[in-house]
């Protein structure tokens, strides 16, 4: 049976209580204050009489203070429900509601948390704003901010409970939450952990969002095996990420297309020193194979793995051995230990070798379901199987290839965003008589979004009106990047929106 | 710094990624990072701008937050280089 993802961290800060676990702007939290620190969020919500089961919010960026809140909550028996730091507030506080969080915690300097805590004032949701500091006595007074009076140590959960939920790709009018158990965090990462070969002695420079399924299983993976998190904020400044990988001589490092993009578009790999870089992970969708080809030939000696998975599978479900990267070029792998993956074609069979159909997998990283949606449940969770929405073939040796979406969903870098929900805010303008939302191709993120739209007659309606009111209201990178106003649009005869005629 | 360039950044970025054209909604100081302003695709295409639209070059090792992360930054860096050519 494995461990919980907290009994890990636990042991791995009593095995080595001086190690780094997490580096962060000027500052070094080792595995003890770590563990230190996450005793007294446990110890502060028992304080404030939260039960087990609690559903505690974070909105709280990569930092060390992330890792002890969110290993905090799950010590205290709760579930934690990390909300996506780029978001607004209408969206955060829709979320909030829809969990029936207990408590929020809060980044201090966060952008929305003013306007989310005044949406929260009339509700009952307990909040905790944390102040994000690096200097000398940050740490200290982050434990105060706390408010505990005494560290509590970690219960050990059932392996059944909910341990997280994460929002993904839903509407604002219908959020969509995956929820995952203690036995969901601790088997995918085990499995991970085994593929990556991780130890004690790796140090991985993460740039992706903890909030999200890909950075909190490097999160989960790295500190369950006593290794080292360098952290850094954002990815805007390329070669200071490399400066800063060269400087920590750091093992690891995880991206989604774009951060690769990004990374070889303008920084000269070879003008950094990255011997001590063993591994290179990349999910979140299909990396181009020009940039595979070019990542290779500027670090021939690290192993890079190409990767597929979904938060609904916790984060991972395949990886493609380094080593057969080149005989299987395009593929994402086979499934990952303790992970079954089976095409299925339209009739619910099992899809001959090279012919495409959906994407299903069943194993012990599937989620428990939807929070509060029992039809998303059962239409994801049938028969057995998780049900990806993906459609893809595998080859005569068992290798999956991704063939494209089964279902209306676009990828916008790593991030999964519904049509509906952009949809949904711009059908709120008065003006609007009705809109259609698709993706067209972007040379940086794979996909943009596009928003067609039908303005009522006589209505006066401009391009940058319609993406300021989406900007109030969504996140940034959910903001069409196209706009284009139509007369009516394309439709079946049976009046269903053809959105591949959009694009 | 002239006026000319601060405020032809100041209209890129608020015509982009605030949408609007109130200058009122971007401080001349704001970070543009910390604010959330624009991500890492968009310093990316900020930097382009410069590049395409300024006229200035922008170097590997100068693509850090003392030049790019405000438009006052951006201005001085955009006339500081220009000086320099």
């Amino acid at each position: 049976m494995n461990d919980s993802i907290v009994a890990l961290v636990t042991q791995a800060a009593r095995r080595t209580p001086e190690a780094v676990a997490i580096t962060w702007r000027r500052s070094t939290w080792s595995y003890g204050r770590l563990l230190r620190a996450s005793e007294h969020v446990s110890g502060a919500l028992r304080e404030r009489g939260v039960s087990r089961g609690d559903r505690i919010a974070l909105l709280v960026r990569n930092s060390p203070h992330y890792a002890a809140l969110f290993y905090g909550v799950l010590g205290a028996g709760c579930a934690a429900v990390p909300l996506n730091a780029q978001e607004r507030a209408s969206v955060l506080v829709r979320q909030i509601q829809h969990c029936g969080a207990r408590l929020l915690f809060v980044e201090r300097d966060h952008p929305e948390r003013e306007a989310l805590c005044s949406a929260l004032a009339d509700s009952k949701v307990e909040t905790v704003a944390i102040a994000l500091d690096d200097d000398g006595n940050a740490y200290d007074r982050f434990l105060t901010e706390l408010g505990a009076s005494a560290p509590a140590t970690a219960a050990a959960p059932e392996l059944g409970d909910l341990a997280m939920i994460i929002y993904t790709s839903g509407t604002t009018g219908r959020p969509k939450g995956v929820m995952l158990s203690h036995g969901n965090l601790a088997a995918n990462t085990s499995a991970i952990v085994e593929y990556l070969r991780l130890t004690a002695a790796d140090r991985v420079l993460c740039v992706l969002p903890f909030h999200f399924s890909y950075g909190n299983s490097v999160l989960n993976t790295h500190l369950a095996v006593g290794a080292a998190l360098v952290v850094e904020d954002n990815f805007a400044f390329p070669n200071l990420v490399l400066q800063r990988m060269q400087d920590e001589r750091v093992t690891g490092f995880s991206g989604v297309p774009s951060t690769f993009a990004l990374l070889l578009g303008r920084c000269n790999l070879h003008d950094f020193n990255l011997s001590a870089l063993r591994y290179l992970t990349q999910a979140g969708g299909a990396m181009p194979r020009p940039l595979i080809e070019r990542l290779r030939s500027q670090l021939p000696a690290v192993e890079l793995f190409v990767m597929y998975g979904q938060t609904e599978a916790t984060a991972r479900l395949t990886y493609l051995p380094p080593e057969a990267l080149d005989v299987k070029l395009g593929s994402v792998g086979l499934p990952l230990k303790g992970v079954e993956i089976k095409v299925f074609d339209s009739e619910g069979a099992e899809a001959a070798v090279g012919t495409t159909g959906e994407i299903c997998a069943r194993g012990p990283n599937v989620m428990l379901g939807y929070w509060a949606d029992e039809a998303a449940t059962a239409h994801a969770l049938r028969d057995g199987w998780l049900h990806t929405g993906d459609l893809g073939h595998k080859d005569a040796d068992g290798f999956l290839y991704i063939d494209g979406r089964a279902v209306d969903m676009i990828k916008v870098g790593a991030f999964r965003v519904s049509p509906q929900e952009i949809e949904e805010v711009i059908a709120a303008l008065s003006d609007v008589e009705e809109v259609a939302v698709t993706a067209v191709a972007d040379e940086l993120l794979g996909h943009a979004i596009k928003a067609v739209i039908v303005p009522r007659e006589g209505a006066q309606l401009d391009m940058r009106s319609i993406k300021a009111h989406c900007r109030e209201r969504l996140a940034a990178y959910k903001v069409p990047k196209v706009v284009e106003f139509a007369r009516a649009l394309p439709r079946t005869s049976s009046g269903k929106i053809q959105r591949y005629k959009l694009a | 710094m002239t006026d000319a360039v601060r405020d032809q950044i100041r209209a890129f970025i608020l015509e982009n990624y605030l949408f609007t054209s109130d200058t009122s909604a971007l401080g001349l100081d704001d970070s543009l990072l910390g604010r959330g302003i624009v991500d890492s695709t968009g310093m990316l295409e900020i930097i382009f701008f410069i590049e395409e639209q300024l006229g200035v070059k922008v170097k590997d090792e100068e693509m850090i937050p003392d030049n790019l992360d405000s438009v006052s930054k951006i201005a001085n860096f955009v006339e500081s280089k220009r000086r320099a050519a």
